[in-house]
């Protein structure tokens, strides 16, 4: 009995981290805010469409202004994962399409504070036009849900 | 001792379907059905298929590609062929990178797209973008599906 107790225990013990979501962030780039690589095993996964910055109603914000937009556009991101149940700390991969690519060094720097517990990977490039008429930038994303 | 036996083996599967039931679920946030698409697509299990981009480039060179919707008939022609080839369908699509050489074709696209995603909608990002591989090509298409 106390054998087979013993057994049980342990297996839970084995069985239970084969659940736990495990996240690592691999060769992180900290001065421009991302990682070379994520690796992760679990979890639910949320595929986002482009997001920029134009509030719900399509109303562009800071024309014009790249630092405007890119907090607009953050702030979107944070209310479009939030309704998928999820933050901005999910996110593990992210393209950005930016109209101009001399932008990428501010936006690298706005990138430290939005991520506080490890950079996802990334991609930055020049696009020639974005949906949205007068977006300079876009970011397509892919998060994974904490369980 | 026949109970405790049982209660482990029970307990021994339970954890192997959370470890390895890969059973699919999947929720389609915020659709735009006017867009034929989702604010975002959240999947959880599930088989992955990560497809290249795909385009209505020939293999004969300088070949007629033809206007927008004969392109984006072919795009999607050659999508639903590796789709079938790792045994998924249109439906199993959760994302799509489309790269457009101008992106006033939006509107023909989602006229196209929506006699493809009758429901289910994916996440969809558009790109306009200078040049693809070929100068005949209008459009690049990049999905992503989970299939059951």
């Amino acid at each position: 009995m106390k054998q087979f107790l013993v057994s049980f225990i342990l297996l839970g013990v084995v069985a239970a981290p084969v659940r736990a979501q495990e996240r690592e962030m691999i060769l992180p780039v900290p001065q421009s805010a991302y990682s070379q690589a994520v690796k992760i095993k679990g979890g639910t996964l949320v595929f986002l469409s482009g997001v920029g910055p134009a509030d719900e109603k399509g109303v562009l914000a800071a024309p014009g202004d790249f630092p405007g937009q890119v907090r607009a556009t953050w702030e979107n991101m944070r209310r479009v994962l939030a309704k998928a149940g999820g933050s901005v700390d999910d996110i593990v991969t992210m393209t950005v399409y930016t109209t101009e690519r001399r932008w990428g060094e501010i936006f690298t720097n706005m990138r430290k504070e939005v991520f506080k517990t490890g950079y996802p990977s990334s991609a930055f490039m020049e696009a020639r036009k974005l949906k949205t008429p007068g977006a300079l930038l876009e970011i397509q994303a892919i998060a994974v849900l904490k369980e | 001792m026949k109970t405790v036996m049982l209660v482990l083996v029970v307990f021994l599967l339970s954890h192997l379907e959370t470890s390895y039931g890969q059973e699919l679920k999947k929720e389609f946030v915020d659709p735009v059905p006017q867009e034929s698409r989702s604010t975002a697509v959240k999947v959880k299990g599930g088989t992955m298929i990560f497809l290249a981009g795909h385009t209505a480039s020939l293999p004969q060179v300088n070949v007629e590609h033809g206007n927008f919707e004969v392109q984006f008939k072919r795009v999607f022609d050659k999508i639903k062929t590796t789709l079938s080839q790792a045994g998924g369908t249109f439906d199993d699509i959760v994302t799509m990178s489309v790269f457009l050489t101008d992106l006033r074709y939006i509107p023909e696209f989602n006229k196209l797209s929506k006699e493809i995603f009758k429901k289910n909608f994916p996440a969809v990002t558009f790109v306009e973008v200078s040049h693809l591989a070929r100068p005949q090509l209008i459009m690049e298409i990049q999905p992503i599906a989970v299939m059951p």
